[in-house]
């Protein structure tokens, strides 16, 4: 299989002038097409930081970062900007859409950005909205919608595109057990489906056990990476 | 679909919005009203220095002016009149004599300029029949009437009918001095011209002075006051030897008030501006930094830099067409009812008549003003949210998405 995603000696140091702080210290890792990946490891040990690197939202202080045979640590902001809108879907822990839009516009926006026509666009989002299991909640602003809802808008706002990989920081952890579930199932089903890869941190045990791979951090360094048949 | 965006944000702090939207409309509403109101005082001071004393453009011995001797008159002044009126653009030209004397009661004297006027004439060019308010205009066939003014005669403590002497000098030198009646009293709206002037017959002046076909002054009104330049510039040519002045040069303050309130509505103005630039500074400064994680999260799913900025800019700008519309309009609508039905400064014009402003003011303003002022708001809202919106771009998104 082909590797979507190819770091190797990434370190991250924080504020390297007043108090260092090392979040990541010398990490490689690789990632293939359709791989349903769980970044695990005690608060402090550089998820966030690793996927946000991964994401072109951060950047490394030594390491190279490939991602569909690109190294993004040679981009400029603009262009780093523009691949993000192609190669990359986000789906944060809070914050995700815009307010004043309806879940539709949500999915919507990032394909305009990108110029898409309009027959395009509400083909995939009608596609996408039926894939998360909202068709009915189309026209609904995002205070109209539950945590675990919005969560999944996001998923689709974030598969609008048609990006490479999705990277997910704690997409769950404002979400309670059943809105939990639900939302794996859903990526579990996309994963399978439309073999589209994710890659999530979590702290939930939950989410730990459905995740084909398990990657742990401890101190911004990789100590385990299982792989395993769920 | 930024658009679409960026309308709906503005809509999402209503109180906010409300708050700029209000004040860019009571911003623009008061720089409108501010405008025409001195716009009004303007023209009313100019309508009314011309109406009571200047008239629009004037001939006299070019010495006159400045020596204001009864001896640099005018000769035939009759013939000159009747020429002047052939003139193209000239509505009505009146002919006076002027001489500086006394006016003496049983009270006391006072210096006055005597302005010896064509009573049919003056009537049509400065309307001042209108302007008594006791007793009767000349015309009743009396020996030497005078018309005072009524605050004069209150001073002089004179009534209709009661005597006067008027003392001055001939065109001779001499002094003479002659017995006037007062069939009338006058009223203007300036009050220092009413302490200085009194009216009687040329032909009576002329008499006594000795010079039967001469006088000062030509003072005549023109059709179109657009070609002000153009008639002087032919009158000129028709009196080479005479000084030929518009109502500007005539009355240098007319000018100078016109641009000092010109200049002072403009501070106000900028002032004016100046304090919504710094409110909407402060707004949208409030609305980028509340929105910090939702912009991050933006920048981070693919908003270019420049898209954020133009959304944060076309809020404001949304802001600056909501309410600066809305300002014009209810600008407009003061100034039109105002504009026909005054506002009375009585309250406060007893000062104001001594700089010959009429009790009631009508503001009014010409339609490029607002056009002006819409432009003004625009741009204003535009500055006013560079900083937000540049603010906002220079988030990184990463840290824009952490911060709690
Ligand atoms: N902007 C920053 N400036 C300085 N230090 C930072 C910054 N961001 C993260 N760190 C530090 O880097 C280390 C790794 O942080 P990171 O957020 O990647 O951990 P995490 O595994 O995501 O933790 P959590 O599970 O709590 O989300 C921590 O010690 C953290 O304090
Ligand atoms: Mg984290």
């Amino acid at each position: 299989m082909k590797n979507v995603i190819s770091v190797s000696g990434i370190t991250k140091t924080y504020n390297p002038k007043t108090i260092p702080v090392h979040a990541l210290q010398g990490v490689d890792l690789e990632i293939e097409q359709g791989e349903f990946t769980a970044l695990v490891g005690p608060s402090g040990s550089g998820k966030t930081t690793l996927l946000n690197i991964i994401g072109g939202l951060d950047e490394a202080t030594e390491g190279t970062v490939i991602i569909n045979d690109q190294d993004i640590t040679k981009l400029s902001d603009g262009q780093l900007i523009q691949f993000r809108k192609e190669h990359i879907g986000f789906v944060f822990q809070a914050y995700n859409l815009i307010p004043v839009l309806t879940a539709k516009e949500n999915v919507e926006f990032v394909m305009l950005l990108q110029g898409r026509s309009q027959a395009e666009r509400n083909k995939r989002v009608n596609e996408l909205m039926a894939a998360v299991g909202l068709s009915d909640k189309m026209n609904n602003r995002p205070s109209q919608l539950s945590g675990g809802q919005q969560q999944r808008v996001a998923v689709a706002r974030a598969l609008a595109p048609k990006p490479t990989f999705i990277l997910a920081d704690e997409p769950t952890a404002n979400l309670d057990s059943k809105s939990t579930a639900n939302l794996l199932d859903m990526m579990a089903e996309l994963n399978k489906q439309e073999n589209i890869t994710f890659v999530f941190s979590t702290h939930d045990q939950r989410v730990i056990d459905r995740a084909r791979r398990v990657v742990t951090l401890e101190d911004g360094k990789i100590v385990s990476d299982d792989h395993r048949d769920v | 679909m930024l658009f679409k965006v960026s309308w709906r944000n503005i809509w999402r702090n209503r109180t906010r919005s409300f708050v700029v939207i209000g004040a860019i409309v009571v911003g623009v509403w008061a720089v409108i009203f501010m405008i025409a109101f001195t716009m009004g005082i303007v023209e009313s001071y100019v309508s009314s220095a011309i109406e009571n004393d200047i008239s629009h453009i004037q001939v006299h011995h070019p010495k006159f002016k400045d020596e204001k001797e009864v001896k640099f008159y005018l000769n035939d002044i009759g013939t000159l009149v009747s020429n002047v009126e052939q003139q193209a653009n000239v509505k009505v030209a009146t002919q006076r004599t002027l001489s500086n004397g006394m006016l003496s009661t049983s009270k006391g004297a006072r210096g006055v300029q005597i302005r010896g006027i064509d009573p049919t004439k003056e009537a049509v060019v400065t309307k001042f029949d209108k302007k008594v308010i006791e007793g009767d205009y000349f015309g009743k066939a009396k020996k030497n009437p005078i018309i005072i003014s009524k605050r004069l005669a209150d001073k002089m403590k004179v009534k209709i009918r009661s005597k006067v002497v008027v003392t001055f000098q001939t065109l001779e030198g001499d002094i003479t001095t002659a017995a006037f009646r007062v069939v009338g009293l006058y009223r203007t709206q300036n009050s220092t011209f009413d302490d200085m002037n009194i009216y009687v017959q040329q032909t009576d002046l002329n008499r006594l002075l000795g010079g039967e076909s001469i006088g000062h002054e030509i003072a005549m009104l023109i059709e179109d006051t657009e070609q002000l330049e153009s008639t002087q510039a032919a009158l000129k040519a028709m009196f080479p030897k005479q000084l030929v002045e518009n109502y500007r040069e005539i009355s240098p303050d007319v000018n100078l008030y016109e641009t000092q309130i010109q200049m002072s509505t403009t501070i106000i103005m900028v002032i004016v501006m100046l304090a919504l630039v710094f409110g909407i500074i402060n707004t949208m400064l409030m609305a980028v930094l509340e929105r910090v994680r939702e912009l991050g999260m933006l920048m981070a799913v693919g908003m270019r830099r420049l898209q954020v900025f133009s959304m944060i800019m076309l809020e404001t700008i949304f802001l600056g067409l909501i309410g600066a519309p809305i300002g014009l309009l209810v600008g407009y609508l003061t100034v039109v009812y105002f504009g026909k039905n005054g506002i009375n400064l009585s309250a406060y014009s007893s000062g104001m008549q001594k700089f010959g402003i009429e009790e009631i003011v009508y503001p009014a303003l010409e339609s490029g003003v607002y056009f002006q002022l819409a432009a003004a708001v625009v741009i204003t809202a535009i500055l006013g949210a560079l900083y937000p919106a540049w603010k906002a771009i220079r988030l990184k998104p990463v840290e824009a998405i952490h911060k709690i």
